[in-house]
């Protein structure tokens, strides 16, 4: 690719303006890339010299509830125990922001339970094609559908994670420590994404791959090591 | 991906073109971030096609359905100007940095290989940028 004028920026993947919520910075961000407007005479990559504010990574910021919650035999049940502990935390943060970004599977904003559900489901049952009908909507079929349950169920956590007391927000890495290390949401998710692997097809190994962020599938990564998947030959 | 990558053939450059000053131009997001109102069809894996965002647009109405899950999506649920600097470019505009915003923003999903096959939906894009009187597109990958 050569696009005209880029600004090649040193922040996380999700954060190309750098730091949420400080308008100053991402203006700053903003100014550099409109500079090669002038600046720029032909092709060019210039690189953005600021680091985004420093954030609590792994082992430097840790939820303070316990969790997983365990006195359920079932995932379900775990998962759904799980969710009523955060839920408080969570509506907090819905209140205080005025929106919320749960809803990509076709869920309603308050049809969290239904969504853990549905994921927990196919956990204890193995059956990735097992969803209930009726009470929502849902925006994907079966299998990908798992895929974006998934989604709506980390936009609830991190909501949960927003409103919690603390100085130092957590990073994208100790987010997922965190969910893949001490929730009962990432057993539920190792363990649809083993159903997965024993599917056997190549959608299936796709899914998975999309499922479970790199390094935390058997402490590797989800995708298949195979040339259709990407990889090298 | 570094394998298909090498595999493609190289994009040409187009004719350099000198934009008129930054506090005459319409500005527009091109994002890759995924992003959508919640009436809209999400996104499917190996998209190719696009969604259209107002300019007053209210992220309450919005989801992600990017495919991939590499990405942190709790900065966007804190700040969507964080990939989608709305209100950053409305600012600017309110102070005389850029000459405007545009009536319409664009979002593609990214994790597509294979850019030869956004060609079409890119132009298209493109075609409308120019119908909205649109001067510099700001293309924010998520």
């Amino acid at each position: 690719m050569r696009p005209p004028r880029a600004l090649w920026v040193p922040f996380a993947l999700g954060r190309p303006l750098g730091a949420a919520g400080d308008a100053d910075f991402q203006k700053a961000v903003l100014r550099s890339t409109f500079d090669l407007l002038d600046s720029a005479t032909e092709p060019t990559i210039a690189d953005y010299p600021v680091e985004a504010p420093e954030e609590a990574g792994p082992g430097v910021w840790a939820c303070p509830l316990s969790l997983p919650v365990t006195t359920d035999p079932s995932y379900t049940g775990r998962l759904l125990g799980e969710v009523a502990r955060l839920r408080p935390w969570a509506l907090e943060t819905r209140t205080n922001r005025g929106r919320t970004l749960f809803g990509v599977t076709g869920a309603d904003a308050d049809q969290i339970d239904e969504v853990a559900r549905a994921l927990g489901g196919i956990a204890d049952s193995g059956d990735l094609n097992a969803i209930e009908d009726g009470a929502v909507e849902w925006a994907f079929a079966m299998p990908l559908l798992i895929r974006h349950l998934a989604d709506d169920l980390r936009t609830f956590y991190h909501e949960a994670i927003a409103s919690q007391p603390g100085s130092m927000a957590p990073n994208h890495d100790a987010l997922n420590e965190w969910i893949f290390g001490a929730t009962a949401l990432g057993d539920v998710l190792q363990t649809v994404a083993d159903h997965l692997t024993n599917a056997d097809t190549f959608a299936t190994k796709l899914i998975r791959g999309f499922l479970i962020p790199e390094g935390h599938y058997d402490g590797g990564s989800a995708f298949p090591a195979s040339t259709a998947f990407g990889a090298a030959d | 991906m570094r394998a298909r990558a090498a595999a493609m053939e190289p994009v040409s450059s187009a004719p350099w073109i000198t934009p008129k000053p930054l506090g005459e131009s319409t500005v527009a997001i091109v994002s890759t971030a995924g992003l959508h109102r919640r009436s809209d069809p999400p996104f499917q894996p190996g998209a190719v096609d696009y969604r259209i965002l107002p300019g007053d647009v209210d992220f309450g109405d919005c989801v992600l359905s990017h495919i991939s899950t590499n990405f942190d999506r709790s900065a966007f649920q804190q700040d969507p100007n964080i990939s989608f600097p709305l209100d950053r470019l409305r600012e600017m505009a309110a102070d005389g940095e850029i000459g405007g915003v545009a009536n319409w923003h664009y979002s593609f999903m990214g994790a597509q290989p294979n850019h030869e096959a956004l060609a079409q939906s890119g132009e298209e894009v493109g075609r409308l940028l120019a119908a909205d009187g649109v001067d510099v597109a700001l293309l924010v990958p998520i």
